[in-house]
């Protein structure tokens, strides 16, 4: 663009005296940052334009002076709202910078203290839930040992509840005088089940045996270990349609074919 | 010219009136409020109304001082633009606030000359300055500038006003411009 045609348009005088648009200002405004030439003629018509409307100057009265002054917030006196700290600071000098450093302090202690409340409480209740967690593990142990006996109950209860049940107490003869048990025996379904209610402790090797004793000939009925936790009924896997009389030895560990006679324990005829 | 002595203080000027300091307005009043109670008495032409506005000017002045950019002119620029425009506004509302027919307006612009034209004709002690400047400079161009200036009056108003083309309004207010240029360089 020409810089010099665009001065002596006059666009620039009208500026300096307050007659453009709005428009025309911002693009004075604009070219006069681009252009030095601009600015130069632009900065004395303005301070010509200044310089004229210095000269009508006049001296407003000196209650006026007062009356703005009234109406205007300063610093120094009562500007609290605006910065409350550099007036502190002035007006009370050294024992601010202490009172500064005391409640900075206090603040800090308090933030310390809480913290560390806040710490233990947390800790406080991770052992909590920990504790709470353990009990629900102890529970839910508790719970499945419970159902467990309970099916068996089911169980023994079932068998016991059919017809044709018949019960017989095997009491321990010289080597086991202790000796007690019972043996449930269905004819119809052909099951056995024993339960232990007292027996010597066997080695890991051994187990007890049932026999069923049919014509005089021990058959086998089965395994079972002396577990006396609770009245346990154990279930023997073997099927016994006829027997005359139940006997227990003690065998190896899985049973034997034919019954030690050495160990026989108890022996009991069906009545 | 004492403005310009203490235009070196100007950033100095403009922080502490940022910061509120009260020292800072007081200098600031003193600087200017002659200036502007001039232009803006020159403008409303009413003593008490000017000095309503000189006072809504400098709170309004104290409460943007943000809004001035210092790279975009002189502090006393901006007070000044602040001023004309706060005036020519309020001589705007006077004359459409009672609705007044064109009739009216004219008659009571026409009054607003001839209080011009007959101010400048009265020796007045107080503004030997005003009338060594203007004796050199040419009476139309005066009247422009003045019609201008301190009525705010736009191109094509001025035009109307003095029954002139718009384009020897334009050229006028260049020439008596530079006229002024000249007269406060000598």
């Amino acid at each position: 663009m020409n810089v010099e045609e665009y001065i002596a348009s006059g666009i620039l005088d009208s500026y300096a005296i307050g007659a453009v648009s709005d428009q025309e200002m911002r693009e004075v405004n604009c070219l006069s940052a681009i252009y030095p030439e601009i600015k130069q003629e632009l900065d004395q018509l303005l301070l010509s334009t200044e310089n004229y409307a210095l000269l009508h100057s006049v001296e407003p009265p000196a209650e006026l002076k007062d009356r703005i002054m009234s109406q205007l917030t300063f610093e120094e006196p009562s500007d609290t709202v605006v910065r409350p700290l550099p007036v502190d600071r002035t007006q009370l000098g050294g024992p601010t910078y202490k009172t500064t450093w005391l409640v900075a302090a206090s603040v800090g202690l308090l933030v310390l203290i809480f913290s560390y409340f806040l710490i233990t409480q947390l800790q406080g209740n991770q052992k909590t839930l920990a504790t709470l967690r353990d009990n629900n593990n102890v529970l839910q142990n508790e719970v499945k040992l419970l159902r467990d006996s309970q099916l068996r109950n089911e169980q023994m209860l079932a068998m016991l509840r059919q017809p044709g049940l018949r019960s017989l107490e095997l009491r321990g003869n010289a080597k086991a005088p202790k000796g007690d048990m019972l043996v449930f025996w269905n004819a119809r379904t052909k099951q056995v089940a024993v339960e232990v209610r007292s027996l010597p402790p066997l080695g890991p090797d051994q187990q007890y045996q049932l026999w069923s004793l049919v014509d005089g000939k021990p058959i086998d009925a089965g395994v079972f270990d002396a577990t006396t936790s609770g009245n346990v009924l154990q279930r023997m896997n073997r099927e016994v349609s006829r027997a005359d009389a139940f006997a227990v030895t003690i065998e190896k560990r899985g049973g034997s074919p034919t019954p030690t006679m050495e160990t026989l324990l108890a022996m009991s005829p069906v009545a | 010219m004492k403005r310009q002595s203490s235009l070196v203080s100007e950033n100095v000027l403009i922080e502490k009136l940022t910061q509120r300091d009260q020292k800072a307005f007081h200098w600031l009043y003193d600087q200017y409020s002659p200036a502007l109670y001039g232009v803006v008495l020159r403008i409303v032409r009413d003593e008490e109304q000017a000095q309503d506005l000189v006072q809504d000017i400098f709170v309004k002045v104290w409460k943007n001082l943000d809004a001035y950019d210092a790279s975009k002119g002189r502090l006393f620029t901006w007070m000044l633009n602040v001023a004309r425009n706060t005036a020519i506004d309020a001589i705007r509302a006077r004359k459409t606030q009672p609705s007044a027919t064109n009739a009216i307006r004219t008659d009571e612009e026409n009054v607003h000359i001839v209080d011009r034209q007959h101010n400048t004709q009265q020796p007045n002690p107080d503004h030997i300055g005003v009338q060594e400047v203007v004796s050199q400079l040419r009476p139309d161009r005066r009247q422009l500038i003045d019609l201008v200036y301190f009525g705010g009056y736009t191109h094509e108003e001025a035009a109307d006003e003095l029954n002139l083309p718009l384009g020897t309004v334009k050229t006028r207010i260049r020439a008596a411009l530079q006229e002024l240029k000249q007269l406060f360089k000598s």
